[in-house]
């Protein structure tokens, strides 16, 4: 189970101990004893020659966490920009809670990194005025360097006074006026690297005396083995059964592939063989049992009532560099060496399956080839080190494109229905049903969970309950349908992509009934006496809703002439109560459907309110990558027959391609506000697909309700 | 080895001779055994790209290609293309900040260099159909599509 909450009650990073009630002793305050560099905690370390190291506690998965965290930690050290290197963190008593998800890697880190880097540049101040003999109040910092009056002194000059010196217990920090770096556009660190062919994925590593297996894993969850028969398997080393399957282990990976396309397997089926996911989506449909998720005012029964259901498939994660992992089992210990979002969840559940303690487990966090989620889980690690414990030599298990596919851990189907009554131009009341599964990978939901469901399920119906406008009755309901038969995990924006789709879609459905601007109608609906409010844990700003709507609306010219057969559609979304979105996009639909997407999408205008902005470049990059992310979940979903996902690769499982790229994909940022800055990499999803659904609608008077889209249907 | 056949061809400029078996794709050749780890694997059948390297000027599919069809043809792979990252195409690629995760970018940037030297200043379409037999998970498709142009201008 991953919820948001408990997502981060246990794998945030180490440094936001401090906020959630661990001590950072041993780990802010610690001081190296050696005083040829200066460390004076876990994030940061300064060379003599003024190299500085920092600390990354972040996975990259192509989000631009690594550039952005080293901005944040560099600006409030007032660190030389070009002297900066970085270096991956790795589970152990310095960092006892790494994990990359739920967009909280920037909102998380803000405070306790900045609070590390102002405790450095404190120390290196007072290093260089004990040289001098003067105040710090007159001291200033910049680039590297400590300067008072004429005299600078460079902090690679200052290590070695500064790491004698006690780290302050509450540094005082930069204010936001006196960012430099904190909101403003930088590439990314590792540009150079991933263009160059240097950058380490987890399938580029290689460590002395590895061996590459390739495995045949159960065809359906839950499945057993009955035999193998290897007879045809010429070429490789071995052919070995471990509890995940039969591995097929060669001295190179393309021996281990052809050794295993001739292995025969037999398998019980087991109790998952019935699944079948049309049979699943009439159960989402019949799900009758639901929990109330918020309840305000009452809904009428009204003969005028407006309804409609919308439908969202399975659909799977699908990162260019497939699941894999190495790892190396040698007297009791295990070295690995991952492409994961979760040190810490690999070197626990390896520990567990390997019978040793966490300790005993060294994980080495290695770049990732895409991540969305998939990687947050630990199943490709474990298996690598059962076959590395059998074989006693280092192996690396590398899935294939098709194991990558039929062994995910799937993004949920769901049902909505939802339905309102519309009165004098406003909605006068709300209801919206959704039906799905909980992400089932980590198991069912624990004690505490199941002693308030309604707050678990609210938990999970982001996009639901926290609908941002002003109705005066509003029924919200979870209606839970088990799906035992597959794995269910966490995919980018979680469980906002089908509520939000459906959601918004709806308000647009309301808004034509009404004979109302689709913009208009949203903006005249966010007004209301309270600009916030809560639902559940999460705190909706219509203020900032209405602000990014009237951003959006303003610069992709809504309601201005469009090109005969263009039409716009619009829709908003608050991101986990954090970040808000607006969407404008533009489409037109060809008679003849082009291939791939059907649709020309020519245009998407993004307005985007995240609070402090840290890096405006990284920020718009996942925008485009949202939107194109959320284009290819219009064409695409998985499906299952006999508990066994139908699609094997990019042939089945289309993705969007650069000729239905759109032509323009903008980003507008409501400028940087606040203390705190929030994530961009999930909240650039959700609206994306219902904002290009309401402009095909507009084009061609046709309602999707169900995904993929379908404009023949 | 023994038994297993050689095979001789040109990798970035250097004569390389390997054993293997004769059906085995040139992707695996060049990460497992010249440790070229640039290239990448993202399908195994030819419809993602990832694999895509230079033989002579123009894009193939490693994983399509045996290292058998590969005996006494040249080839150029992300590390050939220059070191230290001053290829043109590379250059338009830092300068227009397109990668993401940065898995797929080695096999658009073959795909691109190959575009280039067959149309030195290729229209949108050109672009969308030497590169749409590719696949980017980012979606850093925009990105791509303006630092060919940049590349074009700087060749």
């Amino acid at each position: 189970m991953t919820t948001r909450r408990q997502f981060l009650k246990t794998s945030a990073l180490a440094g936001t101990a401090l906020v959630i009630g661990v001590r950072w002793d041993g780990d802010l305050f610690a001081v190296e004893k050696a005083s040829a560099v200066f460390a004076p905690n876990s994030w940061i370390r300064i060379e003599p020659s003024g190299k500085t190291i920092l600390t990354i506690g972040k996975s990259e998965m192509g989000q631009g966490v690594r550039t952005s965290l080293a901005m944040i930690l560099a600006d409030e050290l007032d660190a030389d920009w070009s002297q900066i290197d970085l270096v991956q963190a790795s589970p152990g008593p310095k960092f006892k809670r790494l994990g990359t998800g739920g967009s909280w890697s920037i909102g998380g880190s803000w405070m306790p990194l900045r609070t590390a880097a102002a405790a450095a540049r404190a120390m290196l101040v007072e290093a260089a005025t004990a040289r001098w003999a003067v105040d710090p109040s007159e001291c200033t910092t910049a680039n590297g360097m400590v300067t008072h009056g004429g005299k600078s002194l460079k902090y690679g000059e200052l290590v070695e006074t500064a790491s004698k010196l006690r780290v302050p217990d509450k540094p005082v920090l930069k204010a936001m006026s006196a960012m430099k770096l904190v909101g403003t556009s930088q590439n990314r660190l590792d540009g150079h690297a991933l263009l160059t062919g240097k950058a380490r994925y987890g399938i580029d590593v290689h460590v002395p005396g590895m061996l590459y297996a390739s495995m045949e894993r159960p065809p359906v969850r839950g499945a057993t083995l009955k035999r193998f028969d290897a007879a045809n398997v010429h070429g490789v080393e071995r052919v070995i059964a471990i509890s995940s399957g039969v591995a097929v282990v060669a001295k190179n990976t393309w021996s281990a592939m052809k050794g295993r396309r001739a292995l025969i397997t037999e398998w019980s089926d087991g109790p998952n063989a019935g699944f079948n996911s049309a049979d699943h989506m009439k159960a989402l449909h019949a799900a009758t049992e639901a929990v109330v998720t918020r309840a305000e005012g009452s809904f009428p029964e009204s003969a005028d009532a407006i309804e409609a259901t919308y439908e969202y498939p399975f659909n799977v994660h699908a990162p260019l560099e497939p699941m894999n992992c190495v790892a190396s089992v040698r007297g009791g210990k295990c070295e690995l060496w991952a492409p994961t979002q979760a040190p810490n969840r690999v070197q626990e559940r390896v520990a567990q399956a390997l019978g040793v303690k966490p300790d005993d487990v060294e994980v080495h966090v290695t770049l990732m080839g895409g991540g969305f989620g998939r990687r947050l889980n630990a199943d490709y690690a474990v298996e690598a080190a059962l076959l590395s414990r059998e074989l006693k030599q280092p192996v690396q298990v590398l899935w294939t494109r098709e194991d990558d596919m039929r062994h995910g851990h799937f993004q949920m189907a769901a049902v909505h229905e939802t339905s309102a009554v519309v009165k004098e131009g406003r909605i006068a009341a709300w209801r919206h049903k959704y039906a799905t599964t909980y992400h089932n990978v980590n198991g069912p939901p624990g004690a505490d969970e199941q002693k308030d469901l309604a707050a678990f399920y609210r938990d999970i119906s982001w996009g639901v309950h926290d609908v941002p406008y002003a109705i005066p009755a509003i029924e919200t309901s979870f209606g839970h349908v088990e799906t035992p038969a597959i794995w269910i995990g966490p995919w980018r924006a979680v469980y906002s992509p089908s509520s939000v789709f459906a959601r918004e879609s709806f308000v647009d459905e309301l808004a034509h009934a009404a004979k109302a601007d689709p913009l208009q109608f949203r903006l005249k609906m966010l007004e209301s006496a309270n600009d916030t409010f809560k639902s559940g844990d999460l705190t909706v700003d219509r203020a900032r809703l209405r602000r990014v709507l009237a951003l959006a609306a303003e610069k992709s010219g809504w309601g201005s002439p469009l090109p005969a057969g263009h039409a716009r559609g619009v829709a908003c979304n608050v991101f986990d109560g954090e970040t808000h979105t607006a969407y404008v996009a533009e489409v037109s639909v060809p008679d003849t459907p082009r291939e791939g997407l059907g649709i020309v999408v020519h245009k998407i205008v993004a307005a985007i309110d995240c609070g402090v902005v840290v890096n405006p470049r990284g920020i718009a990059q996942q925008v485009e990558s949202g939107a194109i992310w959320a284009l290819s979940n219009l064409m695409n979903e998985i499906t299952f027959t006999n508990g066994r996902a139908q699609q094997t690769s990019f042939t089945d499982f289309p993705l969007l391609r650069m000729s239905g790229s759109p032509a323009v994909i903008e980003t507008h940022l409501v400028p940087s506000h606040g203390e705190q800055p929030f994530g961009i990499g999930e909240p650039v999803v959700p609206a994306v697909i219902p904002a290009v659904l309401n402009a095909v609608f507009v084009a061609t008077g046709k309602r999707i309700r169900r995904l993929p889209m379908r404009l023949d249907a | 080895m023994s038994g297993m056949p050689s095979f001789s061809f040109t990798v970035n400029g250097r004569r390389r001779t390997v054993e293997a078996d004769a059906d085995t794709p040139l992707l695996w050749i060049l990460r497992d055994t010249l440790e070229l780890r640039g290239t990448k694997y993202g399908c195994g059948i030819g419809v993602c790209g990832a694999c895509t390297v230079l033989q002579g000027n123009g894009a193939i599919r490693s994983c399509q290609t045996t290292v058998a069809e590969a005996a006494g043809k040249k080839f150029t792979t992300i590390e050939g293309l220059s070191s230290d990252g001053s290829h043109p195409c590379q250059r338009a690629w830092l300068e227009e900040d397109v990668s993401q995760c940065g898995y797929c970018q080695a096999g658009f940037l073959m795909e691109a260099c190959a575009l280039l030297a067959r149309k030195p200043n290729p229209t949108d379409s050109d672009i969308d159909d030497a590169l749409d037999s590719h696949v980017c998970r980012c979606g850093t498709y925009p990105r791509m599509r303006k630092a060919i142009h940049r590349a074009a201008k700087q060749t």
